[in-house]
């Protein structure tokens, strides 16, 4: 029977998840703990004091950052959180992903996936948070997704770090018999003043970690932060700017072999008939299998190399089945339209009384107008990949990914494995954006991991392949209205979006057997949700039937609806006459955040003096994941085309923990949206996804970025995360812009349609 | 005698001329529309710019656009890239298999700006052409030789998967050539 | 086929055809350059042949007529290359998957122009793609290092 003491340890996360849903500070137990995955698997001489925690004899202290590191730097700030607390500096501890478990669950990712905006602190909505939050800890999802990590991680690893130090603390009073409170931590060692004695946190560790966890925690109180709340040095930049082989690509296994996949190009069609000899006959060529999956059909090749098996992908002779899909995106957009046009419907926001609001509104104070965006490819640098072994009953599976259990559970499926004997080996990735939380890559490893005998097998994706097979940021088309007040203002807003379900997409792939329920945010997230007060105010979304693969795009639905509702309020200040930063003081009244935000940017940008001749500047301003991100976009006519010149960021995401870091990812954000703004599309034709490569998918180049002025407020209520936000608004203040400096007003993306970028 | 009679034999004279220059200068520009042909085809006419940028041109692409990367002649003026960034970083010395692979011959460059026959008239190549100052100092002979035997030149005729040649090939747009000297070489008109 | 990296003989059983980046990548186990593309459009795979920069996923191994320095061979001994020391003082990396060939462009870049204004950066560096956006911190880095090399007289 396990001791109390390690029952405890293994109990530790899910009591620390309880505080962190505001229950009290100290820790619990709770009726269905995951076990600490780190117990059995720690070296000679190493202890484990909790999920977070290992120290070896020779004092080097491992801190596992379960979330994967695209960029974002979670190996840094969430390791920090467990330094903070252990007295280290981030230079002297190591980090590692660990392994898959449950342990290692999100549950602020899940608290804000209900039709609440995230200033409604309503009964209701705080209620669905708590149970979304608790479904997210009894599933036990390891998710990398939804700017979540440092919100989630917030108190359960500095509670981790902080179990520990007291824990060698512990053993240290013990052992030289004096108290605890007389000892102090400093450089990875206990010390007695007293007596001058000291050890090594790697000469208590065992000592410490048989020693049953404090039922009490103290957190550092924030002023006594060292790390936290400053800029760190990154952990994982070294190897970064070395070339380390770091990422899934770059997996190197005894014995190994090399692959690729070819799958159908119309997405769900079957092969009708296929010729693969050619193939097989080329050089290097191994094997070809044929892949019937849940996320596709299609085939793997098995090769000596790489390069031999894109070459034999490409010679494969296939017909492909049709697609049950409209063939062309002018279908694609007519089943938009139709959709828009339909009935159906759920509206979260349905202030006010719109419909009689527009019966009687004179045509002259009233705004009509049809918005549309296309698909989206994420085009993350490292193409989709996956390394897979199975022998001896085992898989393990080396994949760059955001959702390791998930694949754990999948590919455990797939291969009618149990979850206990697929291993998860988290790389980092070189690009995540939403990408990689899918299962894709990994089951097509799997699968063909059973066709070598036991060795394992690398499979990259083409760029062409990862281009035309990703899980598409879907296409949406709106229809706005507004109805204007003789003092400019809109007295009644009605925006209805039709768009593909992405969790309904996702489920499909995922979860075949399971279907999600209930009215779904993500379709009108960043529309619904904003902090405007308009007393007439509907936003609805009607998921549209279109079988098109989509899926967590960077930002999600605010994507594209930061740029429905941004563009549309800066219609309704051109045709109100109201200056567009005057009319959010006016709307935003009620939300001193959001305010304090769109003043601050204006201020930054010096908004009210004009941006001379051939200049213009656009604002737009989104709420998503947390954070209150106001922007001002300027842009020039230059010889060679419109410029983006410089981009002033608002952020306000409460707490922010690594200012340098939430910086670079606003400026990600940003420049993500202005890569996708300016002349991203994904556009079909015979079923098939057109562009292939860098070459028609490109992204913003180093010419073509502005210069960057960050602020970072800390006036909101709550923390929020900084992955994500700084996208929504880049799309429409850019769109602003343009329509300032042109006087085009460009409703349909990406604006290259209508102007061209230097 | 008389002015009227003058005017007669002169033209008795010169019609027989006129006529045969007449017939040689339409041969000509028969000759120099096969030329024009090949010198507007993009796979040409995309790297004889006037301003910094290479195009690219396909279908794919609908219409010639510009190279994308931000790619450019070169501050030198060279016409073979920027610091860091010539066209030899990409282009080597055979074109790449693959489709939208960087294709390649010994010496990819761009012609030089004045050598400019992207988005210019028949007229407007045809001058340049024949202009010393303007065509790498050369007889039209030597423009002919050198359609003929260049190896960049001939790439245009071997261009890559997915790419349309220009139209004949290097040794037929040479023989147009010859053909067109000997017509006297005419331009047409503006 | 006997080739030169990072100043090492390498001895590989390479089809000729085979991109350079293949060749290094999955049979010298040279990982530094990366595969983004294979058609030269984002300069993650850029390694230098004789000093000059190239694309390593477009240039058949065969055609390789110089010596290669890849990532892994820019420092000297424990002393990271200055591109390197810049990019680090910089924080310049997010996810780093790009940072290779931003890297390599960026010493080709540094050796032949001392102070490379803002223009001179875009036009060396636009064939590498970011998808993180840290153009910002690049030009910064490039900026920075400029002023290291001149400092230290290499």
């Amino acid at each position: 029977m396990a001791s109390i003491g390690k029952i405890a340890r293994r109990t530790f996360l899910v009591g620390a998840a309880a505080i962190a849903g505001g229950v009290a500070v100290g820790y619990y137990f709770y009726r269905q703990p995951w076990p600490n995955p780190l117990e059995g698997e720690t070296a000679e001489g190493e202890a484990t004091f909790n999920p977070f925690v290992k120290i070896a004899s020779d004092n080097t202290v491992t801190i596992i950052v379960p979330r994967a590191e695209m960029g974002q730097g979670v190996t840094t700030t969430l390791a920090a959180m467990v330094a903070e607390e252990l007295d280290l500096e981030l230079d002297a501890i190591k980090v590692e992903h660990g392994p898959a478990s449950g342990a290692y669950f999100n549950s602020a990712m899940m608290e804000e996936g209900g039709p609440f905006p995230q200033f409604d602190h309503s009964m209701v909505a705080e209620t669905m948070r708590s149970v979304s939050s608790a479904i997210g800890r009894t599933l036990g999802l390891q998710v990398t997704g939804g700017s979540s990590s440092t919100r989630d991680a917030y108190e359960k690893m500095r509670h981790a770090g902080c179990a520990a130090r007291m824990l060698l603390v512990e053993a240290a009073a013990k052992e030289w018999q004096v108290p605890a409170n007389s000892l102090t931590t400093a450089g990875g060692k206990v010390e007695h003043a007293g007596s001058g004695r000291s050890k090594t946190y790697g000469e208590l560790a065992v000592a410490a970690a048989s020693i049953d966890p404090p039922s009490e925690i103290t957190l550092r109180p924030k002023s006594e932060w060292k790390l936290l709340g400053k800029p760190q040095k990154r952990t994982d930049l070294l190897a970064k700017v070395t070339g380390a082989p770091i990422y899934g690509v770059d997996i190197d296994l005894p014995d190994m072999l090399y692959g690729t996949v070819r799958m159908s190009p119309r997405f769900w069609a079957k092969i009708k008939s296929a010729d693969t000899s050619a193939a097989e006959k080329m050089p290097g060529v191994v094997k070809i299998v044929r892949l019937e999956t849940q996320t596709g059909d299609g085939f793997g090749v098995i090769a000596e190399n790489t390069w031999a098996a894109f070459n034999a992908a490409e010679a494969i002779e296939a017909e492909w089945g049709d697609s049950d899909y409209p063939a062309d995106s002018a279908g694609i957009s007519k089943k938009l339209q139709d959709a828009l046009a339909g009935p159906d419907g759920s509206s979260l926001r349905d202030d006010g009384d719109v419909d009689t609001e527009f019966a009687d509104a004179p045509a002259d104070n009233v705004l009509d107008v049809a918005y549309e965006v296309p698909y989206l490819a994420h085009a993350c640098m490292e193409p989709m990949n996956a390394t897979a072994r199975l022998k001896d009953g085992v898989l393990d599976i080396w994949a760059p990914n955001q959702a390791p259990t998930i694949i754990q559970q999948v590919c455990g499926g797939v291969l009618g494995l149990e979850g206990e004997n697929v291993n998860v080996h988290t790389t980092y990735l070189g690009g995540g954006f939403g990408r990689r939380g899918e299962v894709d890559f990994s089951i097509y490893a799997a699968l063909m991991a059973k066709e070598t005998g036991g060795r394992p097998v690398k499979v990259t994706w083409s760029r062409e392949e990862d281009t035309r097979h990703d899980t598409y940021r879907p296409a949406a088309a709106g229809h706005f209205r507004a109805r204007l007040g003789s003092d400019g203002l809109p007295q009644a807003v009605d925006m209805r979006i039709a768009t593909p379900s992405v969790l309904q997409s996702v489920m499909r792939r995922t979860f075949p057997s399971l279907s999600p329920a209930g009215p779904e945010r993500l379709l009108t997230e960043g529309a619904f949700d904003q902090p405007y007060t308009i007393p007439n105010y509907r936003v609805t979304g009607v998921p549209t039937d279109l079988s098109i693969p989509v899926g967590f795009w960077r930002s999600v639905g605010n994507s594209f609806n930061g740029f429905f509702h941004e563009s549309f309020m800066d219609e309704i200040a051109t045709k109100g006459g109201i200056d567009p930063v005057e009319l959010r003081r006016k709307l935003m009244a009620d939300y001193p955040t959001a305010l304090k935000v769109v003043e601050t940017v204006a201020q930054m940008s010096s908004w009210s003096e004009s941006a001379g001749a051939g200049r213009a500047k656009g604002i737009a301003f989104t709420l998503s994941f947390g954070g209150w991100v106001g922007e001002v976009v300027q842009v020039a006519q230059t010889n060679d085309g419109i410029r983006i010149e410089k981009v002033w960021i608002a952020a306000d995401l409460g707490e922010v923990l690594d200012p340098a870091i939430v910086e670079a990812q606003l400026i990600s954000g940003a420049v993500y949206g202005l890569s996708s703004a300016m002349s991203q599309e994904i556009t079909f034709a015979d079923g098939a996804v057109e562009q292939s490569n860098f070459h028609d998918y490109d992204a913003m180049r180093i010419h073509q970025a502005p210069e960057f002025e960050v602020t970072l407020l800390e006036n909101a209520p709550q923390m929020g995360g900084a992955g994500e936000i700084g996208t929504p608004p880049s799309v429409p203040a850019l769109a602003n812009a343009v329509y300032a400096l042109t006087g085009k007003r460009i409703r349909n993306m990406p604006l290259s349609k209508e102007v061209s970028f230097a | 005698m008389s002015r009227l009679a003058m005017i007669v034999v002169l033209a008795a004279i010169s019609a027989p001329a006129l006529v045969s220059i007449g017939a040689a200068r339409a041969d000509g520009l028969s000759e120099w529309a096969t030329i024009h042909k090949v010198f507007s085809h993009p796979r040409c006419a995309n790297c004889h710019v006037e301003d910094e940028r290479p195009r690219w041109s396909g279908d794919h692409y609908g219409g010639a656009g510009m190279h994308g990367f931000n790619i450019k002649r070169g501050t030198d003026g060279s016409g073979f890239g920027n610091p860091g960034q010539r066209c030899a970083v990409c282009h080597f010395e055979a074109n790449s298999g693959k489709p939208h692979g960087p294709p390649g011959a010994e010496n990819w460059h761009l012609a030089p700006a004045e050598m400019a026959w992207f988005g210019q008239s028949s007229a407007l190549i045809c001058a340049q052409i024949k202009d010393p100052e303007r065509n790498g100092d050369r007889t039209l002979e030597e423009v002919a030789d050198h359609v003929r035997s260049d190896p960049l030149v001939a790439w245009g005729w071997n261009p890559g998967p997915g790419r349309q040649p220009a139209p004949g090939s290097a040794e037929e747009t040479y023989r147009a050539l010859l053909r067109w000297i000997s017509f006297g070489a005419p331009c047409p008109g503006t | 086929m006997r080739l030169t990296v990072n100043n090492q003989p390498i001895e590989i059983d390479a089809d000729p055809d085979m991109p350079l980046l293949w060749a290094l990548r999955d049979l010298a186990g040279i990982k530094g350059p990366k595969f983004g593309c294979g058609i030269a459009a984002c300069g993650a795979c850029t390694v230098l042949v004789d000093g000059a920069p190239v694309r390593s996923c477009s240039l058949p191994v065969g055609a390789v007529d110089g010596d290669v320095t890849t990532i892994e061979g820019l420092p000297e001994g424990n002393t990271l290359h200055v591109v390197q020391q810049a990019w680090l003082e910089m924080q310049v990396p997010q996810c780093g998957y790009c940072q290779a060939g931003q890297i390599m462009s960026a010493v080709a870049l540094l050796e032949e122009v001392d102070e490379p204004s803002d223009a001179d950066i875009d036009d060396a560096m636009s064939g590498n793609l970011c998808r993180c956006g840290t153009y910002p911190k690049i030009r910064a880095a490039i900026k920075q290092a400029a002023e290291l090399k001149t400092k230290l007289g290499a």
